[in-house]
């Protein structure tokens, strides 16, 4: 457990408020609008599985919740704690990273205290014990003087999400922690994640293909299918009849 | 012994040959990193072309009668010159090659042969400034006054202040774009400001030591230190390292052997290149070798 996540844990305690809101948002690249009308809420401390098949639009809604895209239309609302600008933790896929840049863990991992230090003032030495105490949650101290390019998958998958939570974050969103690593260390990444859930409360949103780790771990769904959103309880949404349904859909 | 002696006496009679090597040495590796790292690698052959251009069409102006002849703004102009094309410049390759379309290395290959082309057509128009300017083209670290040392040295004060101070800002931007703007950093502004580094950089160590010796610089070192960095700490330092020791042991040859200054520091650096290759190959083997035998890592 992170020390220094006391505070942040009486705060998400309180799980009926809302964390997120997105309100007839259109995403997309340019003038190709991707999902033409999202309607959907987040409430904190839930943890959200984001699925859909290639190119419906998971990364897309992803990004333009975090900035990176402007919506084409719509609001997002990202809803302030004790009258504070929300925090996003974010974990891309390991593929986006470039391997030429000779970082070590450490370094990859002192990027996610960059937005509490001002430009021009070094790292202090409380940051860098926060970097040092999110590796070691995550497993991955014994890396942190590792090129951060030579690790495995699962490896740097730990060390991705010791960034993110290095943020220090008010939701942590996932872009599809589990592709392309192996049975063992998806299993190892998701057990992680359950306890960074467990333990912290943290509201987690998780871009996924994977039917099977979504139902496993995450509380809630949502499913986009030809532009359209679906959003519900796992249990509710990712019954074997409604899977079946939603596939046979996806085939058609 | 005596001969290098001789070369770093404050009384050397070229000792400020000596200084502007070490200063482009130490400084050029440190921008040079970011256009690695970037895989700008293309940009970093075109730049200082490009700038060696804008100096000689801001050369070309006074020969044209457009302004009039200043012997003591001269390097002032010349710098002005080499911005001036050098960071739009900038600019537009950068986002040729963020956007990826066609072939970006064709374009970049385009570049570089109009502004060597443009630079050797506009020092014909230009009978006064020819033999200086052929000088710089051509690499010859002679002829460098106290007030141009002056000018280097403040601007690569400059530069190196911003790129430490700034160089988490620099590193978040470069390496994972998307974060740096989930973290609400103005991702366009330090752009912005790390591409106006690298091209008052360049301008400045194009006109001190022409485009061949500055794009000699730029890259080798860093490369050379890529080979064995661990961390971006020890791959900025040990590029910049690489650098100086160079440029001082590259003007040593070239004084005790009589050849050109900036020529002998490039194929030096280029040998340093290649040892350092080999070395890091005969590291890898002998590394690999015990490794077969140990279970894998865990994940």
């Amino acid at each position: 457990m992170i020390q220094l996540e006391t505070q942040q844990l009486e705060r998400i305690k309180v799980t009926n408020e809302l964390a997120l809101s997105l309100e007839h948002v259109a995403v997309g690249y340019g003038r190709h609008v991707v999902l033409p009308d999202v309607n959907l809420s987040l409430q904190r401390g839930s943890f959200t599985g984001l699925l859909g098949a290639n190119g419906s639009g998971k990364s897309t809604i992803l990004k333009t919740v975090l900035g990176i895209l402007p919506p084409l239309s719509g609001r997002i609302v990202l809803h302030p704690v004790a009258g504070r600008s929300l925090v996003l933790g974010y974990m891309p896929q390991r593929e986006s990273l470039d391997p030429i840049y000779p970082l070590s863990s450490f370094e990859v991992v002192l990027m996610g205290v960059c937005g509490r230090v001002r430009p021009g003032f070094r790292i202090g030495g409380d940051e860098k014990d926060w970097a040092h105490q999110c590796l070691r949650e995550t497993g991955a101290d014994q890396l942190s003087r590792k090129l951060f390019s030579e690790l495995s998958g699962g490896q740097k998958q730990r060390v991705l999400m010791a960034r993110a939570l290095a943020t220090k974050p008010d939701i942590l969103l996932l872009d599809e922690p589990t592709a392309g690593i192996d049975a063992a260390a998806t299993k190892a990444i998701m057990e992680l994640l359950e306890k960074i859930y467990e333990t912290q409360r943290q509201t987690i949103v998780m871009v996924s293909h994977d039917l099977t780790t979504v139902r496993e771990h995450a509380k809630g769904v949502i499913w986009l299918h030809e532009g359209r959103v679906l959003h519900g309880a796992v249990n509710e949404l990712l019954t074997l009849d409604k899977i079946q349904e939603l596939l046979d859909l996806e085939l058609r | 012994m005596e001969t290098l002696r001789e070369i770093l006496s404050p009384h050397f009679l070229l000792r400020n040959s000596v200084y502007i090597s070490l200063l482009v040495g130490l400084v050029c590796p440190l921008i040079g990193v970011y256009l690695v790292l970037r895989r700008l690698i293309f940009m970093g052959v075109a730049l200082p072309q490009i700038s060696s251009c804008g100096i000689a069409f801001a050369f070309a102006l006074q020969a044209w009668g457009v302004l009039a002849h200043l012997h003591a703004g001269e390097h002032a102009l010349a710098f002005l010159g080499a911005t001036l094309f050098t960071i739009p410049a900038i600019i537009f390759l950068s986002l040729l090659v963020r956007r990826g379309r066609g072939s970006v290395e064709a374009r970049l290959g385009t570049i570089y042969a109009l502004a060597g082309a443009w630079s050797v057509l506009l020092l014909t128009t230009n009978p006064s400034g020819e033999l200086g300017l052929l000088d710089v083209l051509k690499g010859e670290i002679v002829a460098i006054s106290d007030a141009d040392i002056g000018w280097t040295a403040a601007t690569f004060c400059a530069v190196i202040l911003l790129i430490f101070a700034f160089a988490k800002e620099f590193l978040l931007v470069s390496f994972d774009r998307e974060m740096a703007v989930s973290l609400q950093k103005n991702v366009i502004l330090w752009d912005a400001l790390l591409f106006l580094l690298i091209g008052v950089t360049i301008s400045m160590a194009v006109l001190s030591v022409g485009p061949l010796v500055a794009f000699g610089f730029l890259l080798i070192p860093p490369l050379t230190a890529h080979l064995f960095a661990r961390n971006m700490r020890q791959f900025a330092l040990a590029a910049s390292g690489i650098g100086g020791v160079s440029a001082v042991a590259g003007f040593y040859i070239a004084y005790r052997w009589d050849y050109p200054v900036g020529p002998t520091d490039v194929a030096l650096l280029g040998m340093i290149y290649g040892l350092a290759f080999l070395v890091q190959k005969v590291v890898a083997l002998v590394k690999a070798k015990p490794a077969d035998t140990v279970t894998p890592s865990t994940v």
